[in-house]
């Protein structure tokens, strides 16, 4: 196991370096090629302190992140558990549920959901709050002072929601397109030859067998999850990693686009890595190699 | 006279059976001909900026909505309505564009590696989807605007890139698959080049599920436009994120003018996501990447 461990990390490392090389690419490439900037990304002149608009109160930069990525973890904790939940749970009884199309029903709600643009949500929620009761809306509009800091977590629910909604109905589809297709392959109908129950095939055998690739696609969901909460954070006004990076990237400080990438690159690095170990430590005999 | 009547009547009758054997294709055709029609009726006011239309005048003219004007009058008297309907038209075309180009590009790439007889052909672009799971496409997108200060070409520019990046695996798959059919079998049995084989047999299969991609991913573009244009990365173009940006700074005076956009905004995404889903599926197309 620490064998499989090591070798998977030795690779997650090389792809979060290929990944920060690219980055730094892009960041010349649009300030400085296409945007006809002066400051060099490689440059450490380009860098210095932390300016004033990102942080109301002078911080390092390691400072500065520790705050963003402490606001945007309940948003983290909210969605990505939901979407793997409800993903996985209602993949599963869709591909159960094949014949009447389960998948699609189950996911209907949430890709109707998804049609919705997501900036425009939080700032419906900001506005109801405003006129229905009587509170600022943005999240960084109030501060709770004393007693128990619920609103922290309200502004969290009202954040990840739409980034949920999205990434179960990808979630819920793809996990039931696995199984359908694992369903579909010869054995199984070896198996229902031999007399084996329909439960028994489809989750001892099909569900077992296709556990590797049901893994390996929540690294797609989770990197677009990612990528709709840069949008959402900053439409509503969340001060988390997502808004630092289109706040960074309108002041043009660098400093603050490589942090807040490089923060969502490690992440979704270490989400790949588990999803990898698990895909190595559970793969029954004789599939895939 | 008669034969003329029964050969006019036989011509209408095999017409009708024709329709009769493509009403599944008309019935998501016309659909989007419809949408499109009407999104575009009077599409020679586009340049019309969203900074000067929610300017606040010294004595503003912006109604509530009501019988006359449904989503309401911005502060210079304009309808909110039509100004939404022209906003979603800029969105569309961008979408269509975009992703028309990324299609393309994602299939000159793939084609490099097609002919290649070895077995391991499509691993290096396997390995680069991999680590491109890593930088959000919408953090490249942001980035790329955000660094040229804002431009609804570089924005397209970067939506072409990342439609590519992210088809380009998905394609390699489905030559693969193509390239374990029976037919393509027989084809190198009976002799044939794997030009041949690859141009004749397994490459229109694959254009025939690009229709499929092109209506699934149109929506998914719209909604990155407006998101992107929201964020103010796409220069000042009409486009319902813009609007709905604009509005955000009159919540108080003038709330529909951030809350109808959107509601326009989620009607033509939700049309376009459910004739994108039919064509899909009619198609075949399969499961396609998350691209934002």
């Amino acid at each position: 196991m620490a064998r499989i461990v090591l070798q998977r990390l030795l690779v997650s490392m090389i792809r979060f370096a290929a990944a920060g090389i690219a980055l730094i690419v892009l960041i010349e490439f649009a300030f400085c090629v296409i945007g006809g900037s002066d400051l060099h990304v490689w440059k450490p002149d380009s860098y210095g302190p932390v300016p004033p608009e990102l942080s109301p109160r002078p911080v390092s930069w390691a400072g500065l992140l520790e705050d963003r990525v402490r606001v945007s973890l309940p948003v983290v904790v909210l969605c990505v558990p939901g979407i793997l939940l409800v993903g996985y749970s209602w993949g599963l009884l869709g591909a159960r549920l094949r014949r009447f199309r389960g998948a699609r029903l189950l996911a209907s709600p949430f890709s109707l959901f998804a049609c919705v643009p997501g900036f425009w949500f939080v700032g419906l929620v900001a506005i109801y709050s405003y006129f229905h009761w009587r509170r600022p809306g943005f999240a960084n509009d109030l501060v709770v002072e004393r007693g128990p800091d619920l609103l922290t977590w309200w502004h969290a629910a009202i954040v990840a929601l739409p980034a949920l909604a999205a990434g179960a109905a990808w979630q819920i589809r793809a996990v039931s397109d696995v199984l359908e297709k694992e369903v579909t392959r010869p054995y199984l109908r070896g198996l229902f030859m031999a007399g084996y129950c329909e439960e028994d095939i489809f989750y001892r055998n099909a569900f077992r067998r296709a556990l590797p690739q049901l893994f390996a696609i929540s690294g797609s969901t989770l990197s677009s999850v990612a990528g709709s909460l840069v949008c959402l954070e900053y439409a509503f006004r969340y001060p988390g990693i997502g808004s630092l990076l289109v706040e960074s990237v309108k002041l043009g400080s660098y400093g603050g686009i490589l942090l807040s990438a490089l923060a969502l690159a490690a992440a979704l690095s270490l989400a790949v890595l588990i999803g990898e170990v698990a895909v190595k430590l559970i793969r029954p005999e004789g599939v895939g190699g | 006279m008669n034969r003329r009547n029964s050969r006019i009547l036989r011509g209408l009758a095999r017409f009708f059976v024709r329709l009769w054997q493509m009403r599944r294709v008309l019935l998501l055709v016309v659909p989007y001909l419809l949408l499109l029609g009407w999104l575009f009726v009077g599409g020679g006011r586009m340049d019309v900026r969203p900074a000067e239309l929610y300017g606040i005048p010294e004595e503003p003219a912006w109604e509530s909505p009501d019988a006359e004007h449904w989503f309401g009058t911005t502060g210079n008297g304009a309808d909110l309505f039509e100004l939404s309907r022209l906003a979603m038209a800029t969105s569309v075309s961008v979408a269509v564009v975009s992703v028309s180009f990324g299609i393309a590009l994602a299939l000159l790439l793939s084609m490099l590696f097609v002919f290649d007889p070895g077995e391991r052909r499509f691993k290096l672009v396997r390995i680069v989807g991999q680590t491109g799971f890593l930088v959000p496409s919408m953090v490249v997108l942001v980035i790329l605007t955000g660094g040229t200060g804002g431009s609804l070409g570089v924005a397209i520019l970067g939506l072409i890139l990342v439609i590519a990046f992210h088809l380009c695996p998905v394609l390699a798959d489905w030559f693969q698959e193509g390239e374990s059919g029976f037919d393509v079998v027989a084809g190198y049995v009976l002799g044939l080049s794997r030009r041949e084989i690859v141009m004749n047999r397994i490459l229109p299969k694959i254009l025939r599920r690009l229709v499929g991609v092109f209506a699934g991913y149109v929506p998914v573009v719209v909604l990155v436009e407006m998101t992107l244009s929201f964020l103010g990365l796409t220069g000042d173009r009409l486009s319902c994120g813009a609007m709905i940006a604009y509005g955000q700074g009159l919540i108080i005076e003038a709330p529909w003018m951030s809350i109808y956009p959107g509601l326009m905004a989620t009607f033509v995404v939700f049309v376009l996501a459910l004739l994108g889903w039919r064509v899909s599926a009619a198609l075949r197309t399969g499961p396609l990447p998350r691209l934002f």
